[in-house]
Formats: C-alpha cells, structure tokens, sequence
C-alpha cells in the first residue's frame, strides 16, 4: 500500500467508519462487563428485576458520561 | 522514499491516538472500580465526582513517576 491511497477521501471516509465502529463495539463489551458487576448482584432470575433494569440504565449512561469526561480531560487538560 | 516517509507519519500519528483511546480506556475502567462503590445513580453524586477527579490525576501522576524511575533505574545499570 503506497501513503497516495492516504489522501484518497473515499480510503479516509472507510478508515473513520472503521474507527468509530471499534470504538463503540469496544464501548458496548467494556459496559455489558461494568455494569453486570455492578447492577446484577444478586442471583439471577428468569428476567431482569426493574431495580436491576434501571440499574442497568442509570450505569451505561454513567460509564458513558465518565468516558466522555475523561478524554475530554485528557486531550485537553495535559 | 517520499511514499514511506508520509506512511511513517500517518502509521506514528496511528499510534499516538491508539495510546491515547488506551490511557482513556483504563483511566475509565480504574476510576469507575474504584469510586463507583454502589448502585449506579442517575447522576454521579458529589463523592463520586470528587473520587473519580481524584482518581485520574492520581493515576496520570503514578504514570509519570513510574517512566521515570524506570528511566533512572535503566540508565544507572549502564
């Protein structure tokens, strides 16, 4: 692969589709791990208690929002 | 010779926002386990803030302090 195929807009659009979905398949294993350990306690049932639900919803966003945060910090703050 | 020099800097320019989405990832993961101790809440509450600001300056100064004895360590073997 020679770099000319770098400037190519039609190579540049792929490999930022690419990235922005290993980003957020990365993001989606990283939360289903978080937040079972955090919200799925107890023993597990034939189906999702509605504490455990909302759990399960209150800590996606809040891991989210933490990520967020944080590379906010960190490519701005150093 | 031209085409590797600009593939060197795109394949560098690679790696930096690699190393970076890896220091986001972890400094997310580290401070969610340490400061979010209980039910994930709509918001983050105050003691959380606080410990999850904590948290990543604490990490990013370990970071710093570890490369650098690693540094001093290596050079004094020599």
């Amino acid at each position: 692969m020679d770099a000319a195929a770098l400037n190519n807009p039609r190579v540049k659009k792929l490999l930022e589709e690419e990235r922005t979905k290993a980003i957020a398949n990365q993001l989606v294993a990283k939360l289903t791990d978080a937040c079972w350990d955090k919200c799925i306690t107890g023993s597990i049932g034939s189906s999702f208690s509605r504490s455990e639900v909302s759990c399960l919803s209150n800590c996606a966003k809040r891991y989210a929002e933490l990520k967020m945060l944080t590379m906010q910090k960190f490519t701005s703050g150093r | 010779m031209e085409n590797s020099a600009e593939m060197q800097r795109f394949l560098q320019q690679e790696q930096q926002k690699a190393m970076v989405g890896e220091m986001v990832g972890k400094l997310t993961s580290v401070c969610w386990d340490k400061c979010i101790t209980s039910t994930p809440g709509s918001k983050f509450s105050s003691g959380e803030t606080t410990c999850l600001s904590n948290c990543a300056q604490r990490y990013l100064d370990m970071s710093v302090l570890i490369a650098k004895r690693f540094e001093m360590q290596g050079s004094r073997d020599f």
